[in-house]
């Protein structure tokens, strides 16, 4: 199975709608808040130089924002 | 071939099927997502019938409530409408997926995006620093010194949003005065860490891996000035979604689809268009659903009416 780190804030609907998109494909997940969690915060930055969440991390490869089909290629789902 | 075709998710174009499936109109509706631009709103307390509720809860409710109706309308979601074309006495539609659709009307409910700046460095910068939903990213740029462009509502409504976060925050106005409701100018002036900064026209996002700042000129000396950031949220109202239909039909000074406001109906016979992609005086939620309706229920007679 693909490890998939999503980078996220509460209040950011991308970022509920990519997690529903897991829970509907039965994908796990670590989800990191990146509102609270100041070294996740960088973490992200320095991974994928993007400062707009969701940032989703697919075995190495970054997700910026939410793309249903890109997800669904790299999950092959 | 389709009796309608309706494009949009949102408000207007979920009305719209929930009638067209009701009045057993062979339908397609064609939505890329659910919920319209309110999906991104944390509380709508003016949606009637529901006190209170997040977009996305909105959203799900509009989905629900049109699948509710999948016996008697047929659903692309996920797919876009590419281009509408005249053939016949009906219409052509083709998809981003490349699919292809034949009808003999169109219902337009494709709504409106966000206007972007067109000033060097906003490609660039994109995502980099240069930002488009305080309510999404506003704790990205905390303790950073953030400029907001754009002094309506929702330029207001950011401020308010970043003010937890950010160090310092500037408000940039093209005018002299700020716009948006009195009750939200009010708490914005409250603001201890905010500078509003009138007549300045943004030339430039500046920045090389990431936002470090922005130029502006000022509109009355005509001086350029510089601003040291670490984001900039943009603001500046929003562009109605017509690239695809806007050869068919005619549009304002501000694109959005002339419209007969008793009807709908547009300036091309067989398409109809409601919702803020219209020429719609208010946008509201409650008046898309409306305006959408009535658009169907004067569909409805136009079929009768109309052999094809």
């Amino acid at each position: 199975m693909k490890k998939v780190t999503i980078y996220s804030t509460p209040t950011c609907v991308y970022c509920k709608m990519a997690k529903d998109f897991f829970k509907e494909n039965k994908v796990d997940y670590i989800e990191k808040d990146v509102s609270t969690d100041d070294k996740a915060r960088e973490e992200m930055v320095d991974k994928s130089h993007q400062m707009g969440v969701p940032v989703i991390d697919i075995d190495g490869e970054m997700f910026v924002g939410f793309d249903r089909d890109a997800l669904s290629k790299a999950l092959e789902i | 071939m389709y009796d309608l075709v309706i494009i949009g998710g949102g408000p207007a174009g979920v009305g719209a099927g929930v009638y067209a499936a009701r009045k057993k109109i062979k339908t397609l509706l064609i939505a890329e997502e659910f919920g319209g631009q309110s999906m991104f709103s944390l509380e709508i307390r003016n949606w009637i019938g529901t006190k209170v509720l997040t977009g996305l809860e909105l959203a799900k409710m509009l989905e629900e409530q049109l699948f509710d109706y999948k016996d008697d309308i047929d659903v692309w979601k996920g797919d876009l409408v590419k281009k509408v074309a005249k053939k016949g006495k009906g219409f052509v539609i083709t998809t981003k997926k490349g699919q292809k659709v034949e009808t003999k009307t169109v219902l337009v409910c494709s709504g409106s995006r966000r206007r972007r700046l067109g000033v060097l460095g906003e490609d660039k910068l994109d995502g980099k620093g240069l930002a488009w939903c305080a309510t999404c990213d506003a704790p990205m740029f905390k303790d950073k010194v953030v400029a907001i462009i754009g002094g309506g509502n929702a330029g207001l409504e950011a401020a308010l949003t970043l003010d937890p976060y950010a160090s310092k925050l500037y408000l940039i106005q093209r005018s002299d005065r700020l716009k948006g409701d009195a009750v939200t100018q009010d708490k914005v002036k409250g603001l201890k860490k905010m500078t509003v900064i009138f007549n300045a026209l943004t030339q430039e996002i500046l920045g090389d891996k990431f936002v470090s700042g922005l130029r502006y000129k000022d509109a009355k000396t005509g001086k350029e000035e510089t601003l040291e950031l670490g984001g900039v949220f943009v603001e500046i109202g929003s562009v109605p979604n017509v690239d695809f239909i806007k050869k068919l039909v005619d549009l304002d000074d501000w694109n959005e689809i002339l419209v007969d406001h008793k009807t709908q109906q547009s300036s091309q016979p067989g398409i109809w268009a409601a919702g803020d992609v219209s020429d719609v005086l208010y946008k509201q939620n409650n008046i898309s659903v409306g305006d959408a309706i009535k658009a169907v229920l004067n569909i409805f007679d136009y079929l009768h009416k109309n052999s094809f």
